[in-house]
């Protein structure tokens, strides 16, 4: 309860706290010159099935490239974002001090997990308490923009959360 | 002030009806704080057992399982992986470190865990603090070296340089020991406070050693025999492990090699991330928390309860105190006010004596605990959520009294000194 409280009085002092924090979507975390992704491949496509068997004896599959294109002009600005926590890191108490944030919730196994451009590597001091893993909350930051340098160099969106609140639906 | 006094001196007056109610609420308000207690505790061993390890792989269970064996030593696996499969996420582009883990033995009850040196260089629990030595050194080369926990060496009053014999299976009194092959102690582990204290730790070859003429699922007899000094001129490469944990270079890929691990076209595997796994189990085991607290909230209930009665009870018997009090002067809210003292002192009274009692009993139940559970209590101050629970509990007293106190009030303008008694 306390808790709600809270998140409602940071969402109603946060437009008048710092003006210059720019909400974000997760579509702005794409740059607009991306390539666009290769075309859908047919899930169940019967002509396939002969092959099936020589797939599965073949090596592991290849998985698409992690290193997504990221928006380099983001480095630095103070964001808010909203999103599901995978937590990484607790503290003794329980607080939830390292997380992904991801656009949905659940490992959505029919589609390939999400793109290191829609993955943001959170870290907070204070830490979270996450109570059931399908509520969306706002982390609040200056983003960090990890440049590409080799295929698995780290690549993508770090951030510093300074504030994380529940999201609610208005 | 006069009010509390006369209260408490009317209490005393009728003090083995007072103690009782005192004790019941004290037992109600231990119970309420020990639920509480164990339940923050419990998670919070949970939370600190794991940390920095980004994936954790086993055989294919389900992702609560195989974190509870994997880490909590809780369970057994459902299967072993291949080697081959573990060399091959070892060697990954992405992978950082990897720790093999191989299980199914014990010691006294204690888990004997097979691994690498990779475990006292990468695994990190509590707030990412490293393993560490308190004495000895990690195991090396050799396979018949062991590492034991900080409460292994304590309760069975391990030093460095003793020899021990490891037992099949994980039953706390063995029947079929590994009594050919004895291991020597070169280190022991300081305290974690986590599973790692109730675990011997022996490396893979070791591991392998011990099993080597189990080729019929029993110890070889006569000349198939393999003694340890036989032992160490084999092969001991381990052909399965049980499950390992992995250190990714970016934490951005963890999905991405999570996607790749479940599905490894070389045997079927589960790779989870701690964290969710550990969200998971609590969200399991909330509802089991929630019901404990919910009877443990009705036990307080009963207890002021039974406080309400009592004093209602003794009402009638001091209708003459109430007219003598009258009679020297009280208004009627000086009666009303006397009997709402009467139960906040008596709640008060109870919540102090039951906070006495889970002291007490924190006290003379942590070592058992402790070496059976693994679940540390500390003797510290009550925390926030704890207090306001107790402030709950006055209050609700406070706000019992008043139904006496109403009463009473209405007895003491309607009777005034024309009882007869």
């Amino acid at each position: 309860m306390s808790r709600l409280l809270l998140a409602t009085l940071l969402a109603l002092a946060a437009p008048f706290a710092v003006a210059d924090v720019r909400e974000l979507q997760w579509s702005d975390l794409i740059p607009a010159d991306a390539p666009p992704p290769p075309p859908p491949v047919a899930l169940h496509d019967m002509s396939q099935l002969a092959d099936a068997l020589a797939a599965e004896a073949g090596p592991a599959a290849a998985q698409q490239s992690p290193a997504e294109p990221v928006v380099k002009e983001l480095d630095g600005v103070q964001v808010k974002l909203p999103g599901y926590i995978v937590p990484l890191d607790m503290s003794e108490d329980g607080r939830v001090t390292e997380f992904l944030l991801v656009p949905y919730f659940g490992a959505c196994i029919h589609v390939p997990p999400p793109p290191s451009n829609q993955i943001v590597h959170a870290t907070s001091e204070l830490g979270v308490k996450v109570d059931e893993l399908y509520q969306p909350f706002w982390i609040e930051g200056p983003l960090k923009v990890e440049h590409a340098t080799s295929e698995l160099a780290d690549a993508g969106y770090r951030m510093e959360a300074q504030k994380i609140y529940l999201y609610e639906l208005e | 002030m006069y009010l509390l006094r006369l209260a408490l001196a009317s209490l005393n007056n009728r003090r083995f009806t007072a103690l009782l109610t005192v004790f019941a609420i004290a037992l109600s308000v231990c119970l309420l704080l020990a639920v509480e207690r164990v339940r923050t505790e419990a998670r919070a061993s949970f939370a600190s057992t794991i940390s920095g390890t980004d994936l954790i792989v086993g055989a294919r269970s389900g992702s609560v399982n195989l974190l509870l064996y994997s880490v909590f030593r809780i369970g057994n696996a459902t299967n072993n992986i291949r080697w081959e499969s573990f060399e091959h996420f070892a060697e990954h582009p992405r992978v950082s470190w990897a720790i093999p883990i191989s299980l199914g033995d014990s010691h006294h009850g204690y888990r004997v865990m097979g691994t690498s040196s990779a475990y006292f260089d990468h695994y990190r629990y509590g707030r990412k603090q490293p393993l560490q030595l308190a004495q000895g050194r990690p195991f090396a080369e050799d396979p018949f070296e062991v590492v034991l926990g900080a409460e292994v060496a304590e309760a069975l009053k391990y030093t460095l340089d003793d020899q021990l014999v490891l037992a099949h299976g994980v039953a706390t009194v063995s029947l079929v020991k590994h009594d050919d092959k004895p291991f020597r102690v070169v280190g022991i582990l300081k305290r974690t406070g986590t599973p790692v204290d109730r675990t011997l730790h022996i490396n893979l070859a070791g591991m392998e050693a011990l099993h080597i003429d189990w080729q019929n699922g029993m110890p070889a007899r006569g000349a198939a025999r393999i003694d340890a000094e036989q032992a160490r001129q084999l092969d001991l490469q381990p052909k399965q492990i049980t499950a390992f944990m992995l250190g990714l270079n970016s934490k951005i890929a963890t999905f991405t090699l999570q996607r790749e691990i479940n599905g490894y076209r070389g045997e079927p595997l589960l790779a989870i991330l701690p964290g969710v796994a550990l969200q998971e189990l609590w969200s399991l085991m909330g509802t089991a928390e929630q019901a404990l607290f919910v009877v443990s909230l009705f036990v307080v209930l009963t207890g002021l309860i039974g406080m309400l009665t009592a004093i209602l009870t003794s009402l009638n018997e001091r209708r003459r105190e109430m007219a003598i009090l009258r009679s020297v002067g009280a208004r009627p809210w000086h009666i009303a006010g006397l009997l709402v003292v009467e139960a906040f002192s008596l709640a008060l009274a109870g919540a102090l004596f039951g906070l006495l009692l889970l002291y007490i009993a924190i006290a003379v139940a942590q070592g058992p605990l402790q070496s059976h559970y693994g679940l540390y209590l500390p003797l510290a101050l009550p925390s926030a959520y704890e207090w306001s629970l107790l402030a709950g509990i006055l209050l609700a007293g406070l706000l019992m009294g008043c139904v006496p106190a109403w009463r009473a009030y209405r007895q003491s303008l309607a009777d005034g000194l024309s009882i007869r008694l």
